[in-house]
Order: C-alpha cells, then structure tokens, then sequence
C-alpha cells in the first residue's frame, strides 16, 4: 500500500488526509484500484467516502497525502485528469429547464473527446425521454441521466457515488446493468455505496470505511474468510432434534437459537449435514427449511466496527 | 471557445424558460416606464410660450392672435433675453421669435411680389422632447394656416426651431434613462439568484468536475447578462420613443459604452452577493437589501437635489447615480449631476473593487 503507485494502478491513494475544522473528515486513507476492475468504498453517511472520492476527482485539495489517477498528480495535473474521467456526484446536479438532449450535448463541448448523444440515450435508456426538461424526470431517469453525463467523454475511469441511493428495486437492478456494462467496456470504476448487497453484487474489490479510515479491504471472499471460517446450517426449530445432540454433532462448534430457527455453526459443512440427517432419519422426520449461510459482508461490518451498517 | 457559446446558450435558455426571471427583468421596467411615462407626461396639454414680436406690426399682432386662438398655448411677451431667462428658469416651455420684417414680407407678397421667405423661429428644449416636440408641431401647423391665408399658397412664412438646453428634465425624457440604468442595475445584482441555485444544486461543482475552465463559466454568466441588458436597452429605448415620443439624441456608441461597463459593474456586485449568501433564500434578502436604496436614493424616481443632505451624501456613493447620471447625460442631454468622466470612472471603480472581492471570497462549492 505504501510507496510509489504500481504501475497498473489506475487510482492510488496514499495516506491522505482531510480536515473540516476539528471533524478528521478522512483520516489517512490509502488504496489503489487496478485498470477495469470495480472498486467500491462500503461504509455508512459520514464514514468519509464521498470527500475520498472528490479528492480523487479534483474537487477538494487533501490536507496531506498522494493521489494519483491514471498515472498523473491530482495536484498538478487536474485538467488533463478531468479530460478522461466521467464523474457522477451524489446529489444530481443539473439544470432544471434544459432537456436531456440539450445537457448531454452541453456536457460533450466541454471535453475533447465525446460519445455521440444518441449512443448516451440508448445505453441509458433516455431516449424516451430526451425532449423533457430535467425537472421533470423521475428520480429514476434523473439518476441514469447523471450516469450519462458522466459518460459524456468515453471516460477511461468512472466515479460513481451512491448510484443507486433512492432507487426502487427495479430501477436498481437496471443500473447494475449499466455499470457491469461498463466495466465490460474495460473502464475502471470506483463506486461508493453503503448498501451490501451492492457491494456484493458489484464489486470485484472493496475498501470498508469508517470514521474516515479504511479498515480493512479486499476481495468479497477475502473480506469474510478473513474472520469468518465458519459457516451456519439453518434449519427450523419446530420438531429439531435436543441441544445435547445437536452440540455433539462432527464439526459443530457452538449452536445457536434464534426465533424460528436453530444455526449451527460448523467448519465442515458436509459432515454436519449428513450427521443431522442422521439425526432426524432416525427420529423420522426431516430438517424443514434447511438451509446454507455463510458470513455476509453484513457481519463483516459488525465484526470491524461493533455496529450494523444498516441505517 | 465552443464550450462558453454552448454554456451561454444554456443560460440564455434557462433564463428564457423560467417565466418568472423573464418577467421581473423585461416585462417589469417596461410595465414601469410606460405606467410612469403616461403619469408624467399626462400634465401637458397647456404650453406657456414666450413670445418675442421683433416686429411690432399689425401683421405680427394678427399672428398672435391666430396662436393664441388656435392652439393650447399662452404666451408671454417680453424680449428674447427676458424669455430666454423665463425659460431656463421653467416658466415657459418654448419661445417664439417673430423676426423684423413680417409685415414687409407680407406688404411685398400683397403688391404681387416674390419676397424671400421669412423664418418663425421656434426655440424649445431637447432635454425636454415631448414638449419640445409637441410645440414644434403646433408652432408649424399655426404657421401653414396663416400662410395659407395670407398668400393663398406661397410660403411666406417658415419655421425655424433652433434648442435651448435649459438643464431642466421634463419627467418622461428623464424617466427613460433612468429605468434603463434602473433596468441594468436589476439586472446586474439579480445575477447572484442563478448563480447561488446553481451553486446550491452543485451545478457549479458538477461543472467543476469536468475541464471545463473557469474563465469560460464566468464568461458565459457575464455574456448572458450582456446579451439581456441588451435586449432590456432596445425595448426600454423603442419603447421609450414610439410610445412616449421622447427623442434620443445622444452618441449611440458613447449610450451602448455606458449600458456596457453599467451591465459590468452591477453584475459585478451581484457575483459578490452571490459570494456572501449562502443560500437561495439569502441571496433575495441580500437582493432586496441593496437594489431598494440604490433605486430610490440614486435620482432615479426623483433628482437627488430633493433628498436632505445626509441621503444626498449617501447618493454620491451610490453606483446607480452615476449610471443614471451617465445615461441622462448621453441619451436625453441631461444637466450632469457629475461631468461625464467622473460618471465612468466611479462605475469602472465599483467594477474594479467588487471584481476583487468576488475573486476572493467566490466559492464554487
């Protein structure tokens, strides 16, 4: 992590700092993202994402620390780094009385390089809409609009922050679409999100942060089997058999009783199941809703940072 | 370059759709100058002349008779140094000169004769046009008949008008350079409105993300502004002479620098409203806060000679007095309030200083 970027790192960040006042904003942050890989920065409001993400972007200078896209010094080099990067900020900015069409061709006059309109509104399915004026979207169509934007210069490396904060599961779903499509594109991409199962979906690398600070990242699998070897067999509590036994089970660990259901944790997932199984057949009954779980990214968050994401 | 046309254009749209903006800065000061203008010229249907018989004959009496009967006017007799003295005093409107020799003019053209023609001069003041129009005219048609009367057909008689700058504005040619330099001043500090939207709805920073330099969003502001204080200028001064027939004698070129550096300045101090409100709803306070003063004690709706001395002290500092000064000076030949390079030089100063303070203070984010 530390010392000079690696050659194919097409973000590096090091060891950066961002004060506001006495609140440590981001508090000596560092990682790179790899050329075409999805990047996410998981954490809560205020864990210091988004101020990360504009720092690399150009918009806040840090207070100390390395940034470095695309091979360039973001101190020096913003302009050049601006031409082939596509932003997306949080809150869509937009002017409320131009149309689709007018923005998007708005936006390619500032670059040097540009995507036709037409090949915008397709990919972003807005061409329904593109003589309606940008206060009359939905949050939906807003939201695919400032995605599009970001895409206005066929940029080499995308920011997205909280794409989908807002969204309905079905508008979701359709932007995960067009950011794997992106990435099949070979375009790099650094994401915020602090929903899971975004991040899940999503991300081929994942920094967690809180408080500012990074702590802890990796891939999803790296994430978990980190801290978490273990995996829980869930099944239904009605007519399962004695603790005792249970307890006694191959590989089992600890058991665990939750409202409808018992989870036993266990390092061996195969010799736990047969010998359930064993357990009920001789009983003459079956385990109802058996099921698999390991850790989530969820219990990754509770394990760093003694608190759920969920907000 | 291709990107500060697109970006001025998206301005220029924005503006043009939002009906409101396009209401307060257009529609109002023409709504304004018409609405006033009617008020202020409404009171001049009776013109005191003044009327100067260098003649003494009976052809001249006749000649006054025929006015005094056929036309909305009153005279008063007198030399042309006691008119000249009433009229710059304002009270008399016009003069009318009846030159030595009507009556032999008149003799010679009953004897079968050709004289010369001999020449009516009508002295009226362009500062005051509507008047000096109106007079013009009557004094003309009063003219016509008593040639037709006394010739038949030659002219014998012929009007000469000939200006008087008495340093009085009547109300309606005062009125259309002051709501123009009323019209740019809104125009101006009402700049800071879009640009805190634009700022609170992160417009300006999205732009920020992109290459785009600052300079060309600046300049796209800027050019707008220009583009509708341009607009404003043409309606105001078209509307100003074919409804209320005040004539516009001035400079073209030196009338358009003044609306230039006005529609500068004042969007200058509209960047520095925008620099000290935060939000939307500050930058109206602060809005309302500077153009109400400025509009009421910078000689615009009545001369600052009116006001008691310490608000006269307050007027000198006022950017608007010089701009409306400045446009009364070129448009209408007012009396200077300061002389015309002192006008410029105080707008250039505001220019300058509120520039800086905006470079300074300005935030994008």
């Amino acid at each position: 992590m530390l010392g000079r970027p690696a050659q194919d790192a097409v973000i590096a960040v090091d060891d950066v700092y961002k004060s506001y006042g006495d609140v440590k904003a981001v508090d000596g942050v560092s990682f790179q993202v790899a050329k075409g890989e999805i990047f996410g920065l998981l954490g809560p409001n205020g864990a210091g994402k988004t101020t990360t993400m504009e720092m690399i972007e150009g918009l806040h200078a840090p207070d100390s620390g390395e940034l470095h896209v695309l091979g360039m010094d973001v101190r020096h080099s913003a302009t050049a780094i601006k031409n082939r990067i596509g932003v997306q900020l949080q809150t869509a900015a937009l002017y409320p009385q131009l149309t689709v069409t007018e923005l998007l061709a708005l936006f390619g006059t500032f670059y040097a390089r540009r995507q036709p309109v037409e090949q915008l509104l397709d990919d972003l399915e807005l061409g329904e809409k593109r003589n309606a004026q940008t206060k009359n979207l939905s949050g939906g169509q807003r939201q695919r609009l400032s995605v599009a934007l970001a895409l206005v210069n066929d940029p080499e490396v995308v920011f997205l922050d909280e794409p989908t904060t807002g969204l309905d599961p079905a508008a979701r779903q359709g932007l995960w679409t067009v950011v794997r499509r992106l990435k099949d594109q070979g375009r790099t991409i650094l994401m915020t999100t602090h929903y899971m199962e975004e991040a899940e979906a999503l991300c081929d690398r994942l920094a967690i942060m809180d408080h500012g600070k990074v702590l802890d990242s990796g891939t999803v699998d790296e994430l978990i089997g980190r801290r978490f070897h273990e995996r829980g067999v869930h099944f239904g509590r009605a007519g399962a058999p004695e603790a005792a036994k249970l307890e006694a089970l191959p590989a089992v660990s600890r058991v665990v009783y939750e409202q409808d259901e018992v989870v036993l944790f266990t390092s061996d997932v195969p010799v736990t199941i047969a010998g359930l199984l064993d357990l009920t057949n001789r009983a003459g009954t079956e385990p109802a809703n058996l099921m698999i779980r390991r850790a989530s990214l969820e219990d990754v968050f509770l394990e760093l940072t003694g608190r759920a994401l969920r907000d | 370059m291709r990107a500060l046309r697109a970006l001025s254009l998206a301005n220029l749209k924005s503006f043009v759709r939002d009906r409101a903006a396009l209401f307060w800065t257009l529609a109002f000061p023409i709504v304004f100058v018409i609405l006033f203008g009617t008020i202020f010229s409404g009171s001049g249907a009776q013109y005191e002349l003044g009327w100067v018989d260098q003649d003494g004959s009976a052809a001249s009496a006749a000649l006054r008779a025929a006015f005094v009967a056929n036309a909305p006017v009153e005279l008063t007799d007198g030399t042309f140094e006691e008119s000249k003295a009433r009229m710059q005093k304002g009270d008399v409107d016009g003069i009318l000169v009846i030159p030595k020799g009507l009556q032999a003019v008149i003799d010679a053209a009953q004897g079968g004769q050709h004289p010369d023609p001999i020449q009516v001069s009508v002295v009226t003041d362009p500062s005051r046009s509507n008047t000096a129009l109106a007079i013009q005219q009557i004094a003309t048609g009063l003219v016509m008949g008593a040639n037709l009367q006394l010739s038949g057909a030659a002219a014998l008689l012929t009007v000469a008008p000939e200006s008087l700058q008495t340093g009085q504005l009547n109300s309606v040619s005062f009125f259309v350079p002051s709501i123009l330099a009323m019209a740019l001043m809104q125009l101006g500090v009402f700049a800071s409105i879009p640009l805190v939207q634009q700022r609170e709805k992160l417009i300006l920073k999205r732009l920020n993300a992109t290459p785009l330099p600052r300079w060309a969003l600046v300049g796209s502001n800027v050019a707008v502004r220009l583009i509708i204080a341009a607009v404003q200028t043409a309606l105001i001064v078209g509307i100003g002479i074919t409804v209320l027939g005040v004539q516009i004698p001035g400079n073209p070129l030196l009338i358009a620098a003044f609306v230039l550096l006005g529609a500068l300045t004042f969007t200058s101090i509209g960047y520095v409203i925008a620099s000290f409100a935060r939000t939307e709803e500050a930058a109206n306070g602060i809005t309302s806060v500077v153009q109400f003063p400025l509009m009421f004690l910078s000689g615009i709706f009545f001369p600052i000679e009116v006001l008691p001395s310490w608000l006269k002290t307050v007027a000198t500092f006022m950017p608007l007095t010089y701009l409306g000064d400045a446009l009364r000076q070129t448009m209408v030949g007012g009396a200077p309030f300061v002389p015309l390079w002192v006008d410029g030089a105080v707008l250039g100063g505001w220019l300058v200083v509120t520039l800086g303070v905006s470079a300074r203070f300005f935030r994008w984010q």
